[in-house]
């Protein structure tokens, strides 16, 4: 094991250097520009309420930016591994699969942090411009983020070992994202309903992890605070999809 | 059965997941069978829950909401407005609130309630929606019962929320034809960074209406300081300017109300 | 040290293709067994789809075999006592265009296990071994395709491997750079070291290895030593387009 974290890192850094290399910070001009088009249009359109429209829109758009890359990321990094062998270069190495897997995903969040936040820098810079203050619970909503980032991005790890191409495992975990959103709603519907439909519900609410969790840029006031339980289930899905992948990836040749 | 671990494990700690999740967490949003869309918004609020942004298209939704009780709306004039008529300024050309608003925010708007409920049925915690959807429907419009009802929907879901109270008693206190306790029921909120502007414009009218100039200054020189719409600002400055010469050349007691 | 570098008995190897309903299946290699001893450079020569790539990586542990036994140095080839003794430099290696080459060996050397000044130095060694210091502030976006198969060989050579396993080195390059790791490859030889190399080129196998296994649609068809084509009229070439026909 500790002959084998090195290369955990080793993966990880790795994988984060081929981030910066891929020029995801060109995204980071795209989040700028929209955030300023928006603060132009809130200034017009919502007058009062301009420091709320702009912090909900930067919060969104922040996610949404980050939830873009790390979804393609993961649903591709993979497959070009092996279509390019450079993943030959590594198994034939003393990589252990796990070693590996964990270094990958572990990149990905990096990413996904840095990403994060040089985001919610920017937005803040753009709010002070405008005069306003930093949100409530701003820091939250953004540990919120990156814990949802999290769970979706070992999911898409997941997916993408047994899907056929980037494009169906990114099509798979933006629809798990969007389906983690309605977890309430499926509860409530769950508990409506009757026989097969309230079984098939119930199915779902397991097997679909609750984003609504992490979603503090939702919540108001202290409710904005994320649990406990909140990060122990952010780890225990996000430990479930990487056991998941690491039994898929311990079987696959290359 | 070494095989079989892994996917075990995986299994166990996704569980874990949902048991914990499930254990913890409790919506603190309204559910689906109360959200009552308007036409042609039901993929906004797809959108909404779909990409867990409900305050981002609860602000949308409040912008439209502002935007739709901006619209000039023609009317009869004999049309009743309720009987409120004494919350709004008589003098011809005096400026009213909301007068940037087309038809000085009144009319029928029969929509509003249903926008405005809408706007908490996807963030049941923007209160400035529902202050300033109450304050709309109660003195600007006189329709106190449908004002009341958009309070009642707020608390269901932010009981402890003291600013939907002193409306709902402001509102009872309108009903009695009581300007000052009106004024009063209104004044803790003023300094509340969720206090709509369109409330401290009622607030600085009624105290002007009953006599205390120095209280309506104050309410305002805090618009005129502190408010991003530059109709009510430069409003809040003509009042100030107005009240200014009257404060100079002695103060007449208050006015009667109707 | 076992005296085989790698053994291979009664191997098979079958691949699955998925298709809409059900599978296809494909016998790449079947009932194979095979020694490469230690220290030696061994040739392996095969028409396309005869099974060398598929027998160099059941060495490495990339795949698995379906039947049978493979060992390398005793050990086997999916654990890391293998691993750690093994370089392998596939066919047309691919290296991230902006990366200079010692970054990209740097991270390959951190993955064998090397760190601090070992990882310098070896770092140093592989590139001054395969002739890359002059290149040293390109990128590899810039290298030709001659450079890059040097800098493949440099990533398999870093952890000074007992076994180098090699997947057409020589493939697609100019005469000059066939030359200069022929040169390479028989210095590493002359270390002692185990080479097991497959090619389309006889000629080249012809002048590295001191044995050639002949393989033939996944069956060893032939084990030639050197001598035997040295004494055969037509050579290594006749040996070959006899056993394939």
């Amino acid at each position: 094991m500790r002959k084998t974290l090195p290369v955990v890192w080793a993966v990880a850094a790795n994988s984060f250097m081929e981030n910066v290399r891929n020029r995801f910070f060109t995204l980071f001009a795209v989040f700028a520009f929209a955030a300023i088009y928006a603060s132009v249009l809130a200034g017009v359109m919502a007058v009062d309420q301009e420091a709320r429209v702009l912090s909900d829109f930067g919060l969104a758009l922040m996610e949404l930016t980050a939830l873009a890359y790390a979804l393609f990321n993961a649903s591709s990094v993979l497959l070009r591994e092996a279509e390019t062998k450079t993943i030959y270069l590594v198994f034939s190495r003393p990589v252990p699969r796990w070693a590996y897997l964990a270094g990958k995903l572990a990149g990905s969040l990096l990413t996904s942090a840095l990403m994060l936040a040089v985001m919610g820098l920017m937005h803040l810079l753009l709010l002070k411009l405008r005069g306003f203050g930093v949100p409530p619970a701003y820091a939250w909503a953004l540990v919120g983020s990156l814990l949802k980032l999290g769970v979706i991005t070992s999911f898409a790890y997941f997916v993408s070992l047994f899907s056929t191409s980037a494009v169906s495992t990114l099509v798979i975990s933006g629809i798990f994202w969007t389906a983690g959103h309605f977890a309430a709603e499926t509860r409530f519907l769950a508990e409506q309903s009757a026989g097969a439909k309230s079984l098939a519900l119930k199915a779902a609410i397991w097997l679909i992890p609750n984003l609504q969790l992490f979603n503090a840029r939702d919540a108001a006031g202290a409710a904005a605070a994320l649990a406990p339980a909140a990060f122990l289930s952010a780890a225990a899905w996000t430990a479930g999809s990487y056991l998941g992948a690491l039994w898929l990836i311990s079987r696959k040749e290359f | 059965m070494r095989r079989l671990a892994l996917p075990a494990a995986a299994l166990l700690a996704w569980a874990a997941g949902s048991a914990l999740s499930a254990a913890a967490y409790r919506s603190p949003f309204p559910p689906p069978s109360e959200i009552r869309t308007p036409a042609a918004g039901a993929a906004a609020d797809m959108f909404a829950l779909a990409l867990g942004a409900r305050r981002l298209f609860a602000d949308v939704w409040f912008i439209r909401l502002m935007q739709y009780y901006g619209s000039p709306e023609f009317h009869d004039e004999d049309d009743a407005e309720g009987g409120l008529d004494w919350l709004k300024p008589k003098a011809p050309g005096e400026h009213r609130h909301h007068d940037h608003r087309g038809l000085n925010g009144e009319g029928r708007y029969p929509e509003f309630l249903t926008r405005a409920r809408h706007v908490l049925e996807i963030d049941p915690n923007f209160t400035v929606a529902a202050l300033y959807g109450a304050g709309s429907l109660a003195f600007n419009m006189g329709r106190t019962e449908e004002a009341q009802d958009l309070l009642r929907y707020a608390l269901e879901y932010s009981p402890r929320e003291w600013k939907y109270l002193n409306v709902l008693a402001a509102i009872g206190y309108s009903k009695a034809n009581d300007p000052a306790a009106v004024a009063a029921a209104i004044a803790p909120m003023l300094k509340d960074p969720d206090c709509p502007v369109m409330l401290k414009q009622q607030a600085a009218f009624l105290n002007k209406k009953i006599g205390s100039y120095a209280a309506a200054a104050a309410i305002y020189a805090d618009i005129a300081a502190t408010s991003r719409d530059m109709a009510y600002v430069r409003n809040a400055e003509r009042e100030l300017q107005k009240l200014a010469a009257a404060l100079s050349a002695g103060a007449p007691g208050p006015r009667k109300t109707k | 040290m076992s005296q085989h570098a790698v053994s291979f008995a009664g191997v098979e190897k079958t691949y699955r293709r998925p298709r809409l309903l059900g599978a296809s299946y494909h016998t790449a290699i079947k009932d194979l067994s095979f020694e490469i001893p230690a220290g030696e450079v061994t040739g392996l020569l095969g028409l396309n789809g005869a099974g060398k790539t598929t027998i160099m990586k059941l060495i490495c542990g990339l795949l698995f075999p379906d039947a049978g036994r493979v060992k390398v140095f005793g050990h086997s080839p999916s654990g890391s006592e293998a691993k750690s003794k093994v370089g392998f430099l596939p066919e047309l290696p691919y290296f991230p265009p902006q990366v200079r080459p010692s970054q990209a060996l740097e991270y390959y050397g951190r993955l064998s296990g090397l760190s601090g000044a070992g990882l310098g130095a070896a770092v140093e060694a592989a590139m001054r071994k395969t002739g890359l210091e002059p290149h040293a502030g390109k990128r590899v976006s810039e290298f030709s395709k001659g450079m890059l198969q040097r800098l493949g060989l440099a990533q398999a050579l870093l952890h000074s491997p007992d076994l180098l396993i090699l997947d057409e080195p020589v493939s697609g390059l100019d005469p000059l750079a066939i030359h200069d790791i022929r040169q390479l490859l028989a210095a590493i030889s002359a270390e002692g070291r185990t080479i097991f190399l497959s090619s389309h080129s006889i000629s080249e196998v012809e002048k590295l290895a001191g044995r050639v296994l002949i393989m033939v649609r996944g069956r060893l068809e032939r084990t030639v030593r050197r001598a035997e084509w040295e004494a055969a009229p037509g050579g290594l070439e006749a040996i070959f387009v006899e056993a394939v026909r």
